[in-house]
């Protein structure tokens, strides 16, 4: 691609209000895209700026959600200062929000009041639960979000009941997710709009991304197909698919057929133990106690492996074992930098870095970091404000 | 066509898609006012209609997932399926698919074929490693795809082996950055009359999920490992035993809710101990006080505690079981589940989209199709045939 080329979004303006992780991301998707996303922060600057991991009193975190974004100063308290991102929002097709209701209703700068002052803006506010909803649930964080959405209690599959619930992968797995939607209902919206010239408001439940996403597991239950229940295996398959520690890591391996189980017994060299199970076990005898015994097994077995040598064997054999791989092991990793996933780049603070980019390729309309996270108030000028 | 409504009313998508990952893409644009066409046929079903072994028209996995999707049939392994699925494809403005590496290929639907019988055509090809490179030709399972990404070492109790998400996670994900795709490449169609290849892979999607760790790690160069529910700038912060095997959680980010968390669960000594005075001490502590605070949140019934804490400014919320979810009043009350027409029971209920979208929100009423229930609309409506055309091609089974 050649630095000339347009984004997907090119030429749409996105004004960001937003303050919460959910809300950032889903301004992130947009503006990795192509459009213009300008970052309207309060006085001394959003909360993500301060947020960990600090490095060089900068957060990494900030750099990381406001990729491709400008950055302006605006006190919503202040009257003259509302009435910029008023005039903001006129220019705009989107405007990207997060907050609670008390912080829109005294900003008028809720659904109702943004739809009659700006008929022709795209709305879009993700609230932990979604308009409508009570204030006291709406203060709530990622962590209870991803409880409220059934993803926490469900996780890692198998987890006995002693074991408490997990937040999933880092700090803010459901936001990443609240954002995806947020994404895509702005942009189909903003889609019509160039369409029709009127705006529309879209509300976003945060845990409604949740229970989306596991939607022919947990809609079997709602239908009767399936029986709801408290175990914390409710959503699992069963078998003996999990994680195992090698010599230098983890592996995973995932089994559900007598051809599955055919080709492990050649990988591993036919040990003695294995003829205790029968051929189609998987499919016909995958019993509690059966899986606990293959497992006793095997892991005596795969701790003595080497990660990346014995999970390249075993996809030449038709067994469907992966290493778990870790951060060190992506950017150098030969499909990933194929696909160019990792962008380095030179960061202002940071020096040296690598934007993890987007999973999808696209042809014409390359994503890309081209500039980094905002200074604080960079664009005011610009910006007219 | 009924008129559904909705920001995506008057695109068409045509879907070759299986299982979930595509399936969930086209229930997405469909759920924002798309027409979304799924290519079907007896002789090459979605696995999601035949899991179980029951009737492929009401499979539980499969009505679960394609509510207003619109089903046809034809045998592309007929050169003359082949052909209409190509005038399907020419008729559309999208084309999804998530079958193995390779397979749309070797049927002539590939990007650049295509785009000589529908020259702006969107097509985004869905699989586990992307449409080339050197593992391009794999295909796995989502908790293969979330084990190579990254995310499964970043999910797990301190200390143990990294166990990852349930392992339901990530196919459903990938579809919904599938559609975002799709979506942002109907603008750039409508800026410039151009189409273009959209080169999906999942394990990037999951990948794209701990992006932020990764940055992370790129800067401070610190490898993020499973943490439990370790949080830098909040303590406590993780899900607490309660009466009955439930849990609840809880993030406490300031010292007004550490006094108020304390004050609902009557615990002065808590409050008053000065390894827990900050949250430095509160994080340099976290194990002994996750044991204490554990002892005092053990005595409450999981859901009327979360209440409590928030009425008083904590936040918190009962861990949700699929029990919990399923007779939940205010998910019911909001519509998170909605009913959908069933053909085999009148009615089902569905999860519903995450969105509210006003004014003209999209119509979502119709439960998953028949197979072939659209075939008609398909041939007749869209491509025109006869109708001894049809019977025809139903006779020699190319709609099969």
């Amino acid at each position: 691609m050649t630095p000339e080329t347009l984004g997907a979004l090119a030429g749409l303006l996105v004004i960001e209000t937003a303050e919460r992780v959910s809300g950032e991301y889903t301004g992130k998707l947009l503006a990795d895209l192509g459009a213009q996303v300008i970052k309207v922060e309060r006085p001394g600057g959003a909360p993500t700026r301060r947020m960990a991991p600090l490095q060089g009193g900068e957060s990494a975190l900030f750099a990381y959600l406001n990729t491709n974004k400008q950055s302006v100063v605006l006190d919503l308290d202040l009257p003259a200062e509302r009435a910029m991102l008023d005039r903001l929002m006129t220019r705009a097709h989107a405007l990207i929000d997060d907050h609670q209701v008390d912080w829109t209703e005294r900003r008028n700068l809720t659904p109702t009041q943004v739809a009659k002052t700006h008929p022709r803006i795209v709305h879009t506010l993700v609230t932990p639960f979604g308009q409508s909803a009570p204030a006291s649930l709406q203060q709530c964080r990622s962590i209870n979000v991803i409880n409220a959405g059934g993803w926490a209690y469900h996780s890692p599959s198998e987890t006995p009941q002693g074991k408490p619930p997990l937040k999933g992968a880092g700090r803010f797995l459901s936001d990443y997710e609240a954002g995806i939607d947020a994404a895509l209902c702005t942009m189909a919206s903003l889609l019509r709009l160039r369409r029709t010239g009127q705006g529309q408001s879209i509300d976003i439940s945060e845990v409604e991304v949740q229970l989306n996403r596991i939607d022919c597991v947990l809609d079997r239950m709602l239908a009767g197909d399936a029986d709801p229940s408290d175990t914390r295996t409710a959503y699992d398959m069963g078998g003996p698919g999990t994680s195992f520690a090698c010599a230098d890591g983890h592996v995973f391996l995932i089994m559900t057929t007598q051809a599955h189980w055919q080709a492990l017994c050649i990988l591993m060299g036919n040990p003695a133990w294995a003829s205790a199970f029968r051929n189609d076990w998987l499919e016909f005898d995958c019993t509690a106690a059966n899986v606990a015994a293959f497992r006793a097994e095997f892991s005596a077995w795969v701790a003595e492996q080497s990660k990346l040598p014995i999970t390249e064997a075993a996809q030449k054999a038709g067994v469907a074992m992966v290493p778990v791989h870790t951060a060190v092991d992506l950017p150098r990793h030969e499909q990933f930098s194929h696909r160019g996933f990792f962008q380095n780049a030179e960061h202002p603070a940071f020096g040296a870095v690598a934007y993890p980019g987007a999973c999808y390729r696209m042809s014409a309309t390359p994503v890309r970091v081209r500039t980094p996270a905002p200074s604080l108030g960079a664009d005011q000028r610009e910006a007219g404000v | 066509m009924r008129d559904r409504g909705g920001p995506l009313k008057g695109i068409r998508v045509v879907e070759l898609t299986k299982v979930w990952a595509g399936p969930y893409a086209g229930k997405l644009l469909a759920h924002l006012g798309a027409e979304v066409i799924k290519i079907e046929s007896m002789s090459n079903l979605d696995e999601m209609r035949a899991y179980g072994g029951v009737d492929i028209n009401s499979a539980p996995y499969f009505v679960s997932i394609n509510q207003e999707i619109l089903s046809v049939q034809v045998n592309m392994k007929t050169p003359e399926g082949l052909d209409l699925v190509k005038r399907m494809i020419a008729s559309a403005d999208i084309l999804i698919d998530n079958i193995r590496p390779g397979a749309m290929e070797r049927s002539g639907l590939d990007y650049e074929s295509l785009k000589a019988i529908k020259p702006d055509l969107i097509q985004c090809a869905i699989k586990m490693w992307g449409s080339d490179g050197p593992l391009g030709y794999q295909t796995g399972y989502a908790p293969c795809f979330a084990a190579l990404s990254g995310l499964t070492a970043m999910v797990g109790h301190e200390g143990e082996t990294p166990k990852g998400m349930n392992i339901r996670y990530g196919d459903s994900t990938a579809g919904a950055c599938a559609a975002l795709a799709c979506v942002a490449a109907l603008h750039h169609r409508e800026s410039s009359g151009e189409g273009q290849f959209i080169d999906l892979s999942a394990v990037e999607t999951m990948t794209s999920l701990v992006g932020d760790s990764l940055f992370a790690w790129s800067v401070t160069g610190k490898v993020p490992e499973a943490d439990g529910n370790y949080h830098p700038e909040m303590c406590p912060h993780g899900a607490y035993p309660c009466a009955g095997d439930a849990w609840t959680s809880i993030a406490v980010a300031n010292e007004a809710e550490w006094q108020d968390l304390c004050a609902v669960l009557e615990a002065p000594a808590l409050a008053a101990d000065p390894r827990f005075a900050d949250l430095s001490g509160r994080l340099a502590n976290r194990l002994a006080l996750d044991a204490e605070l554990g002892a005092f949140t053990q005595r409450h019934d999981a859901a009327v505690l979360a209440e409590k804490l928030r009425n008083s400014g904590v936040p918190a919320f009962k861990s949700m079981s699929s029990l919990d979810l399923c007779t939940d009043a205010f998910l019911w009350e909001r519509e998170a589940y909605r009913m959908v027409t069933d053909h085999r029971n009148g009615t089902r209920p569905i999860i519903g989209p995450s969105w509210r979208i006003s004014p003209d929100p999209p119509l979502v009423e119709r439960g998953a199709p028949l197979l072939g229930e659209h075939n008609a609309y398909v041939y007749a409506e869209l491509l025109g045939l006869q109708e001894d055309e049809i019977n025809d091609l139903i006779a020699r089974k190319v709609i099969d």
